[in-house]
């Protein structure tokens, strides 16, 4: 293990590469670590055992950071599918910094309960719970996904002047779920199974269609609409109560905790079905659960790694990292800890500062400006990481993304791209799949 | 209960079927149909039934704008009637003539949170004009609170001046229409419709009501709370503020004066949950008001979402379920289709108890029973406790199942234990919830015991009918 001071030196390394890149809308920590090891390599300037700890300082900075491209720039990944819109119409009346404050507070409750977790729980309770559910993940997966089609709530439809109508309005919403959710499944699975892209990308093979779904469909969004930058107030006010904050807080564990446990079930997906369990209401508690939930689910996830009983690898972050280095001991996961705190604390000061400098100046630089540029960069993320095919896998990611927005349908949906050839994988069917669409 | 929680009931009862578990970890997914077949009645209800449901009332106080799916809808002068009375409009069109601009004290009634009504006398500074948008014209008032918006709007009105205004539409006593500058239709439609619905449900049987809810641009609703007061013989409806779809109110309270609208019903009607329907986001709801007998009485009833909890929430809809998971899996080779019969049956069956743990309630055996049997009333719908604790109970015994079904177990210790390690959540949820139902249900008791003795419903049969 290495001395307690390089390992301080490394997570503060990495909180301050987090902190200071995941506030700009569009990036994603895990697209901006890959290109990191793509370009500069691990090995020579930073040890090898550093590099978890740079990543969970890097993870936890964007758990938290994040929140500011959440509410003031409207691009949030999956994850925080339910966040957005609370947000939005937040910053739309001037209440940025409260949306803002509120998630710092799901944030910060998220770390304690991981944190907690992590001394007390995971370690004694998660390998045989672990062990005797594993089987069924694909069960588990299987019906998340169906209960996320039965479920859609249509949104229209009342207003129909006949029952043909009313069915229209509300079906043509849910039928583009469903479309979203195959097309992104077949070109995931394209992605995945076809040398569409360089060999050499083989852990950011997913990152363009991941940057198109939820990061450039929303860049261009903003820049088709344009939205006004509304004078934001940056009092330090919110409004909530105690109760909400524990059921949110609860809710949210309960979300991240499934998504960072299981595989492939995102934090969209675990705040879903941990949203109907404690039956939460209110976009306070909408926006702490979704702090806690993102916390736990980033780095609930990637603590897992540092689990010895356990080793299990989730995430993208994980994987990237565990290729290089795989803690191995229980001290590793104790300095695991106490980097998860550390990191928290200077991510929450960084974030409040920064949301009270922008809700301060919020009018000073406009989002469709700021859109165009963050446009631009993920474009040369994509190529450097993928080349000219990524770009293209991009561009069509992109759509699909936009296709869920048209449809007024949940961006979720997008999330086929990874669950469908994942499924068909798992059943044993990927032969089958690959000649139906006439790739072999 | 809500929809995961029935969902994840059915994910539950599969795990029961030892088969099931061994298919489910070979990866042979089609147990999930269990899960679904839980879920079904919900699916039913709200993806198709909702939409053919009967309307024999539509009360839209906001029309949506057809192009942006929100009010308020932006209408031509002559395209407006008495019909629209009370409706929130938008109307562009030109300044013709100023009629008078002045001031003057106003008195209207507020109702108190006891229900007693206070009169208020208020200063008041208005203008009225005629406005012209080519198609016809209209007589334009603003007044008090929402003359003050008005003026900050659109400072001096100049007769020439091109607006775009928004209101609700008012009759005056020679028949001629105004329309009234506002932030929200006035609730008085909403209280006369409901009324009218409730005496002629008294005259014919049933009659439905469907009211929509009021969106507004950037995705927010203007709260309205519909109060059926039996006692008083009342429909109070009282608009409220602009609230976001999560529920946080962010102002725009109505002024006082055009806040509640109160219609008083010629006949005897009881109400049977202890709280007002709010409306605000996602979609409005239904309420059938049927005549009842209620202890020998005659009275209309109300029943919230009369599509809701019908046939797709009965015992027998599980028994076609099962028959219809049996045929469909025998027809694929399905090597265990009785045993996922049996689970989906099961599961659709766990579906109807959950529900009738709440309120509504459900007609369970049909077409054996005709009408719905009363909830045990443990819990709201909604309620966050129950819920939890029926869902963590699921998962509880989803675990212990794949545990008791492994060989060697995965967690080393014996059934019962497990079991109470993993179900003790839920056990203190339920404690909590079936407490805290016994405050509720003597509640309701005392509203029912309420009714039956109220004078009115006496002097009704006295007189044979009011």
């Amino acid at each position: 293990m290495l001395p307690l001071s390089d390992i301080l030196i490394w997570s503060f390394a990495g909180v301050l590469f987090g902190s200071l890149i995941s506030w700009i809308p569009g990036f994603h920590i895990y697209n901006i670590i890959a290109l990191l090891v793509a370009v500069f390599g691990v090995g020579e300037k930073m040890p090898v055992e550093a590099f978890p700890f740079f990543g969970l300082g890097a993870i936890v900075a964007y758990s938290y950071v994040s929140a500011i491209s959440s509410v003031y720039f409207s691009v949030a990944d999956e994850s925080a599918v339910f966040l957005l819109f609370p947000t939005q119409r937040y910053l739309l009346l001037g209440r940025g910094h409260e949306a803002v404050l509120l998630y710092l507070i799901g944030a910060v409750s998220g770390t304690l309960i991981l944190v907690l977790g992590m001394l007390f729980i995971f370690p004694k309770v998660l390998p045989p719970i672990y062990q005797a559910t594993s089987p069924y993940i694909t069960y588990f997966l299987t019906a998340i996904v169906l209960f996320m089609f039965m479920s859609e709530w249509p949104k229209e439809g009342d207003r129909g002047r006949t029952v043909k109508e009313r069915l229209w309005l509300a079906w043509r919403q849910i039928l583009g779920g469903i479309l979203v959710f195959f097309i992104s499944g077949i070109l995931g699975f394209i992605v995945m199974n076809t040398s569409v892209l360089p060999t050499t990308s083989a852990y950011t093979r997913l990152t363009p269609m991941f940057i198109g779904f939820f990061g450039m469909s929303w860049v261009i969004l903003n820049i088709l609409s344009n939205p006004p930058m509304l004078p934001q107030k940056p009092e330090d006010m919110i409004e909530s109560s105690i109760y909400n904050t524990l059921k949110a807080s609860f809710g949210g564990a309960l979300g991240g905790t499934i998504a960072a446990v299981y595989p492939i079930i995102t934090g969209g997906m675990g705040a879903l079905v941990a949203g109907h369990m404690t039956s939460q209401r209110g976009d306070d508690a909408f926006i702490i659960s979704q702090g806690v939930n993102r916390v736990l689910y980033y780095v609930g996830a990637f603590s897992l790694l540092f689990l010895p009983n356990l080793r299990l690898t989730r995430g993208a972050g994980a994987w990237l990292v565990s290729s290089i280095y795989t803690p191995k001991s229980y001290s590793e996961y104790i300095a695991a800890i106490g980097v998860i705190l550390l990191a928290a604390g200077i991510s929450f000061l960084f974030t409040y500062a920064l949301s009270v400098v922008i809700a301060r100046s919020f009018n000073v630089m406009h989002i469709k400006k700021v859109s165009y540029f963050v446009a631009a960069v993920l474009v040369v993320i994509s190529y450097l990481l993928t080349g000219w095919m990524g770009v293209v896998v991009l561009f069509v990611s992109t759509v699909i993304g936009l296709m869920a927005a048209a449809f007024n349908t949940r961006r979720s949906y997008c999330l086929g791209g990874l669950i469908l050839p994942v499924l068909v994988s798992m059943t044993g069917h990927t032969g089958a799949f690959m000649h139906l669409l006439g790739l072999g | 209960m809500r929809g995961f929680t029935h969902y994840i009931s059915g994910l539950a009862v599969a795990t029961f079927f030892p088969s099931l578990v061994a298919d489910i970890r070979m990866g042979i997914l089609i147990p999930v149909i269990a899960a679904a077949s839980a879920y079904f009645p919900d699916f039913v209800d709200f993806k198709f039934g909702k939409f053919f449901a009967r309307r024999d009332y539509e009360i839209d106080p906001a029309p949506w704008d057809e192009k942006k799916h929100y009010a308020p809808k932006l209408v031509r002068i002559k395209d407006l009637s008495e019909k629209n009375r009370y409706q929130f409009f938008a109307i562009e069109g030109k300044v013709e003539e100023i009629l008078t601009k002045g001031s003057g004290t106003i008195s209207y009634e507020i109702i108190e949170k006891d229900g007693t009504v206070r009169t208020v006398k208020e200063e008041y500074n208005s203008i009225i004009f005629t406005l012209s948008d080519g198609t016809g014209k209209i007589v334009v008032d603003a007044f008090g609170d929402d003359y003050r918006f008005f003026e900050e709007e659109f400072g001096q009105i100049e007769e020439g001046k091109e607006i775009l205004v928004f209101g609700y539409v008012d009759v005056d006593p020679d028949g001629s229409l105004r329309f009234v500058v506002s932030d929200a239709p006035h609730p008085q439609r909403i209280a006369d419709t409901i009324a009218e619905a409730i005496e002629t449900a008294y005259e014919e049987g049933e009659k439905i009501v469907k009211i929509h809810n009021i969106r507004l641009p950037g995705d927010v609703y203007r709260r309205f709370v519909v109060h059926l007061d039996p006692p008083k013989r009342e429909v109070r409806v009282e608009m409220g503020p602009i609230v976001t779809p999560g529920g946080i109110a962010i102002g725009g309270e109505p002024p006082e004066y055009r806040k509640y609208g109160i219609a008083k019903v010629n006949v005897p009607f009881i109400k049977t949950y202890p709280k007002p329907t709010r409306i605000d986001s996602f979609s409005g709801p239904e309420i059938a008001f049927r005549r009842t007998k209620h202890r020998g009485k005659t009275v209309v009833k109300d029943r919230f979402l009369p599509w809701h909890h019908g046939f797709s929430h009965s015992m027998t809809m599980g028994v076609i379920i099962g028959i219809f998971v049996f045929l469909f899996a025998k027809l694929f080779g399905y090597s265990h289709a009785t045993d996922l019969a049996l689970a989906s049956m099961i599961g659709q069956w766990l579906h109807v108890f959950e529900d009738q743990l709440g309120f509504m309630g459900s007609n369970l055996f049909p077409p054996l029973t005709k009408d719905v049997i009363p909830g045990f009333k443990l819990g709201e719908s909604g309620s966050g406790l129950t819920n939890f604790s029926t869902a963590w109970l699921m998962i509880a015994l989803m675990i212990w199942n794949f545990n008791r079904f492994t060989n060697p177990r995965p967690i080393p210790i014996s059934d019962a234990t497990l079991l109470l390690y993993l179900i003790w959540p839920s056990i203190i949820g339920f404690g909590i919830a079936i407490a805290k139902s016994f405050k509720l249900r003597r509640e309701i008791n005392e509203l029912m015991d309420y009714y039956t003795n109220l004078e009115a419903f006496e002097e009704m049969e006295e007189v044979g009918g009011i």
